[in-house]
């Protein structure tokens, strides 16, 4: 199974799909780019645990992090 | 005698911070902020665990600069540059937009440093850091 984990005020939401049901893939698709189109970063880890910043759906990643943009504190 | 005193002093306190940081870990936080700092706990590369363990923050490396920046347990004014010798220099003011649990926001402001550095120093907000210098690694 893979996850994408949304971050927001409750902690974060996960949406957990089967990358083998491509029903669920184009799911996830969908909202990788509703996401990103709402000024989400989606974020995945690379094998040695550093952040890697994509810009597309990738269907093999385990584990996506969206993170909401920044504003100046 | 003050010396003694004063060690007795510094004990005490060193227990009562200890009793208030494992009261803060495990009884204090809710739902919402375990959630983000377990989250945060499994983005952490193992140094940065270690040290966050320790101290309550962890160091991470500009991407563009390669300046080291700290970041604290907290939801805003948490960022500081480092200088060469492991020292606050600048705070770096940036957040992310929607209200999120500190957790969250270390998270966050760790992966922007480490994948946009230029894009969040862009939108940051400078201030003088006034964190005690205790815990500086060099």
């Amino acid at each position: 199974m893979a996850t994408q984990i949304i971050m927001d005020h409750s902690g974060d939401s996960r949406h957990e799909f089967n990358p083998a049901d491509a029903a669920a893939l184009l799911e996830a698709e969908q909202r990788f780019n509703a996401l990103l189109w709402d000024g989400y970063t989606a974020a995945v880890r690379t094998p040695a645990g550093d952040p890697t910043v994509i810009r597309k759906f990738d269907p093999k990643a385990e584990e996506t992090l969206f993170v909401p943009r920044f504003v100046g504190g | 005698m003050f010396g003694r005193l004063k060690r007795r002093c510094i004990d005490a306190a060193r227990r009562v911070l200890g009793a208030w940081r494992r009261f803060r870990e495990f009884g204090f936080y809710s739902d919402s902020e375990a959630r983000g700092l377990a989250l945060l706990k499994e983005w952490l590369t193992p140094e940065q665990l270690v040290q966050y363990r320790q101290y309550r923050h962890f160091d991470v490396t500009g991407c563009h600069t390669g300046k080291r920046y700290r970041i604290r347990y907290g939801v805003s004014m948490n960022v500081c540059e480092l200088d060469t010798l492991g020292r606050p220099l600048v705070g770096r003011c940036f957040v992310p937009k929607d209200n999120l649990v500190a957790g969250d926001v270390m998270l966050a402001q760790k992966i922007a440093l480490e994948t946009n550095e230029r894009g969040a120093l862009q939108v940051a907000k400078t201030f003088s850091p006034r964190w005690r210098t205790i815990h500086t690694e060099v």
